[in-house]
């Protein structure tokens, strides 16, 4: 795993360290997400993000000056864990 | 009333993009159209094959005339592995050359009509605008040539007036996987999802990404992407409408639509294909931020090692960027760059099936630069001859 992007923001940096952790320790179902929402307009990069990323997770994470959206929505059906129950017939 | 104004303009916008059959007679009887190379392509490469078949015919070097017609990625594959004839009499398009049509714009004119010839007519190049193996896993003729061409991006578009900017990959299978019961709000009228049907590629493009199998897709399947556009512009609950459509289809379309930023599984925000919603520059597809993307693949036949048709060869090549003899009297990368498609030499990612994991790549030779040039602003150093760093080409200093 590449190291993550510490700037400013060690508590943040420790926080997605954390969720990734998670992250890999998850089913493919699962998975962390921000917890906070909305559109983040272009700028630096935040804390969460990998600055010589080679994976997919890490690619798809990369640091980035992009804008992004953080959403975290409201899926009943979403299963504990974050896990999707199977598709209707 | 308001909704039948809308659906008449609607109406009227998709007659004046269709293709003018004034002049439907047999290809082959069309004063001009010299050296026919005839196409199936994807309705998502309309906009590239106007403008290229307008540039080609006005090649000095060698020039060639593009006489094509769209379906569905899936049948494109077919029809070229079994060689099935386009029936005679089927009405197919070509551009007019400047000679015929001065003021013709591949961006907004209606392309001119003929008939495919008695006899009917194997399509020289067919098109797929996904990885083939999404379509049929069978093992290809060995007659039959395979060359990855520019990168095509998908997105989810919504009405302008929908104040959604983003969908996750969790609610993506939800609203699609389960419609009305997925309970993913504000998607959750199936009467306002607007798809396509299973031959096509922005369907199994996004099925690949959302883990939902095109059969399995809740929604209204739409045969062509103008539908979809139409749909979604003329929807009367733009909050709960959502459609799938080809990138460079909703790039000639951000006047009355939005595409939603996209968060893939496991990923942390969402993104658009571009580095903003107003930017055309693909950073987020070339960079693999956005995921939601496939290379098209362009297939012509071949005997015993040579092509069947040197001009159609020609053609694929250049569409695939490679080297072609002689030079055209165009700029290839313009022309992708113009229509929203990504030159395979300026990205940074690749996959190597449809919705698969990225990796990194470096193009033999990298664009990046002029492409950058061509869709933003390039900071590149610009070079006649050398470059203090890198490589000199297209008056570029590229990496490599």
């Amino acid at each position: 795993m590449q190291a993550l992007h510490v700037r400013k923001a060690p508590k943040r940096a420790l926080l997605a360290i954390l969720s990734l952790a998670f992250a890999a320790a998850c089913s493919e179902d699962g998975g962390a997400r921000p917890k906070d929402a909305g559109i983040d307009a272009s700028g630096p990069p935040d804390a969460s993000c990998f600055e010589n990323p080679q994976t997919h997770a890490e690619i798809i994470n990369a640091c980035t000056t992009a804008q992004k959206v953080l959403k975290k929505p409201n899926l009943p059906l979403l299963q504990s864990g974050g896990a999707l129950p199977p598709l209707p017939p | 009333m308001r909704t039948l104004a809308i659906s008449i303009l609607a109406a009227g916008a998709i007659a004046a993009a269709l293709p003018r059959a004034a002049h439907a007679v047999p290809c082959d009887q069309v004063p001009g159209l010299a050296n026919p190379v005839y196409l199936q392509v994807g309705d998502t490469q309309l906009a590239l094959m106007k403008r290229l078949a307008r540039a080609l015919r006005d090649s000095a070097p060698r020039p060639v005339s593009l006489v094509f017609t769209t379906s569905g990625s899936c049948t494109n594959i077919r029809t070229i592995y079994d060689r099935t004839a386009i029936p005679a009499t089927t009405n197919v398009q070509y551009a007019p050359s400047i000679a015929e049509n001065p003021s013709w714009d591949p961006a907004t004119s209606p392309t001119l009509t003929c008939q495919v010839p008695a006899g009917g007519k194997v399509p020289d190049v067919a098109n797929s605008a996904l990885f083939t193996s999404a379509c049929t896993t069978e093992t290809p003729p060995a007659t039959v040539r395979h060359v990855q061409g520019p990168v095509q991006a998908y997105v989810m578009a919504v009405p302008k007036a929908s104040s959604q900017t983003a969908i996750t990959f969790e609610e993506a299978y939800f609203a699609f996987g389960f419609g009305m019961a997925g309970m993913a709000a504000p998607w959750v009228d199936e009467s306002q999802l607007f798809i396509r049907t299973v031959t096509k590629s922005t369907l199994l493009a996004w099925a690949a990404n959302i883990s939902v199998p095109a059969d399995k897709w809740k929604g209204i399947r739409r045969d062509g992407s103008s539908m979809v556009v139409a749909d979604l512009e003329s929807s009367t609950s733009p909050e709960k409408a959502l459609g799938i459509l080809g990138a460079e289809v909703y790039d000639s379309k951000r006047s009355t639509l939005k595409s939603l930023a996209f968060q893939a599984r496991g990923q942390y925000a969402a993104y658009w294909p571009d580095s903003t919603p107003t930017a055309f520059d693909k950073q987020n597809v070339r960079d693999g931020h956005y995921t939601v993307w496939s290379p098209t693949i362009w297939m012509d036949t071949e005997a015993g090692g040579a092509p069947v048709n040197a001009d159609a060869r020609y053609v694929v090549d250049m569409i695939a960027g490679r080297s072609v003899t002689p030079a055209p009297a165009f700029d290839m990368i313009a022309i992708i760059a113009a229509v929203g498609l990504t030159p395979d030499c300026a990205m940074g990612v690749k996959r190597s099936f449809e919705g698969g994991p990225l990796s990194r790549y470096q193009p033999a030779e990298s664009c990046v630069c002029k492409y950058e040039s061509r869709v933003a602003q390039s900071n590149c150093a610009t070079c006649t001859t050398t470059c203090a760093t890198g490589v000199c080409r297209n008056g570029f200093c590229e990496v490599r």
